[in-house]
């Protein structure tokens, strides 16, 4: 499944985030990684071209003698610290919007686009998710510490892809707690005993 | 032993921008990139406009990130390639407003290197690219419609009339080629660099 999600291209910027911490969080999916780019380059290289208009390096001559705001390096927030560095530089300079469920926060970290999020689920140690599917697919990244449902144990760098029909109940671990990107084709629907409360709230 | 230097001069380019701001390199890499990136661009959609937008956008980063540039994780191609693919991606939606912020500098999560630095950095992706000549056309037109015009593995099946899991398996094995390559680390590229001589002296 991985190898799908790396090569099959990003076209949004959700998936591009998602695709670029799946590739920053497992050491082995860097170099697929790479070699995908390159072959991108390569292309680049041999590709028949097109003048620019005659005026764009003048255009692109004034942006030197503007001064570049320097960026800090490291965010003063240490949960943003502890994520990939695509997630540090996307968020540096925003506020994360987070909602409480209980032990579990939920943050949307893009405009809304298509139908499409992408969030960050903050789960506390040992806390339960209530038992939900999903509408549309949802992709699960594991940034941080574990988690796990009936079906198994999901660890850091784990990822999963789930369907509409898929039904689970997970758990955060009870010492690390999970923090996941959660990549979302539709809306989330929750089954379970709380499900019309936290359908509304989750909506 | 001798050893062969190819040396891309777009790496010197990037270099320079960086350490001095040198604006004849700038210009170069500008003559050379932004014909490429328009053209891909426009076929992959882009409105004249809206292309050359892009490129004013990408050559800025690069003016501004130079120093990010490490010429043993991508070859500058690449590297500029990517930072227009992903502004293409930010920018050529709906709303047309760029909501990706600064992600370009951390577009090429940097690897741990094991590469000898007697090994002239570039060599790795010249050798990447001398295999991408030698592959056969079909197998290299499943690579360049997944990788660079963007098509998903079942678009490409559809295309092509070749089964979604054949599709997928060749497109695995170059990348694992492509990767074998770039994995190499000193050692190893040092007893190829003598295999190679002694077999030039034989």
């Amino acid at each position: 499944m991985t190898f799908e999600l790396l090569t099959n291209p990003a076209d949004t910027p959700a998936s591009l985030l998602f695709q670029q911490c799946l590739v920053e969080i497992v050491p082995e999916n860097k170099l697929t990684n790479m070699a995908k780019n390159e072959v991108s380059g390569y292309f680049l290289d041999k590709i028949d071209t097109i003048p620019v208009s005659s005026d764009l390096w003048m255009k692109v001559l004034n942006i030197t003698q503007k001064k570049v705001r320097p960026l800090p390096k490291i965010s003063s927030d240490p949960f943003i610290n502890q994520l990939p560095m695509t997630l540090q530089s996307h968020l540096r300079n925003k506020k994360i919007k987070w909602k409480s469920f209980k032990d579990v926060k939920i943050a949307s970290i893009l405009p809304k686009d298509n139908d499409e999020k992408l969030e960050l689920i903050h789960v506390m140690p040992g806390a339960k998710i209530p038992q939900h599917t999903h509408e549309g697919n949802e992709s699960f990244l594991v940034l941080h510490g574990s988690y796990s449902d009936e079906y198994g144990e999901y660890k850091q760098g784990t990822v999963q892809v789930r369907s509409e029909d898929h039904n689970h109940t997970p758990v955060g671990h009870s010492r690390t707690g999970c923090i996941g990107l959660a990549y979302t084709h539709g809306k989330i629907k929750f089954s379970g005993k709380f499900g019309k409360l936290l359908n509304l709230l989750a909506n | 032993m001798t050893k062969v230097k190819v040396k891309n001069p777009f790496i010197d380019a990037l270099a320079k921008i960086a350490e001095k701001q040198d604006i004849d390199s700038f210009k170069k890499i500008f003559d050379y990139f932004s014909p490429r990136l328009k053209s891909f661009l426009m076929k992959s959609g882009a409105e004249e406009a809206i292309a050359e937008e892009i490129i004013q956008e990408t050559m800025t980063i690069i003016w501004t990130k130079a120093d990010y540039y490490d010429p043993k994780v991508a070859s500058p191609s690449t590297w500029i390639y990517t930072i227009a693919r992903n502004k293409k991606i930010d920018i050529l939606r709906k709303s047309r407003k760029a909501i990706l912020e600064d992600i370009d500098t951390a577009v090429l999560p940097p690897v741990e290197s094991k590469a000898d630095e007697n090994i002239e950095h570039d060599q790795k992706f010249e050798m990447i690219a001398k295999y991408l000549d030698d592959l056969p056309s079909d197998q290299l037109n499943l690579l360049k419609m997944n990788f660079f015009e963007e098509k998903s593995h079942g678009e490409i099946a559809e295309i092509t009339n070749i089964p979604l899991g054949t599709v997928k398996s060749r497109i695995r094995l170059a990348l694992e080629k492509i990767r074998g390559k770039l994995e190499q680390d000193g050692s190893m590229a040092n007893l190829n660099l003598n295999s190679d001589n002694d077999s030039m002296l034989n």
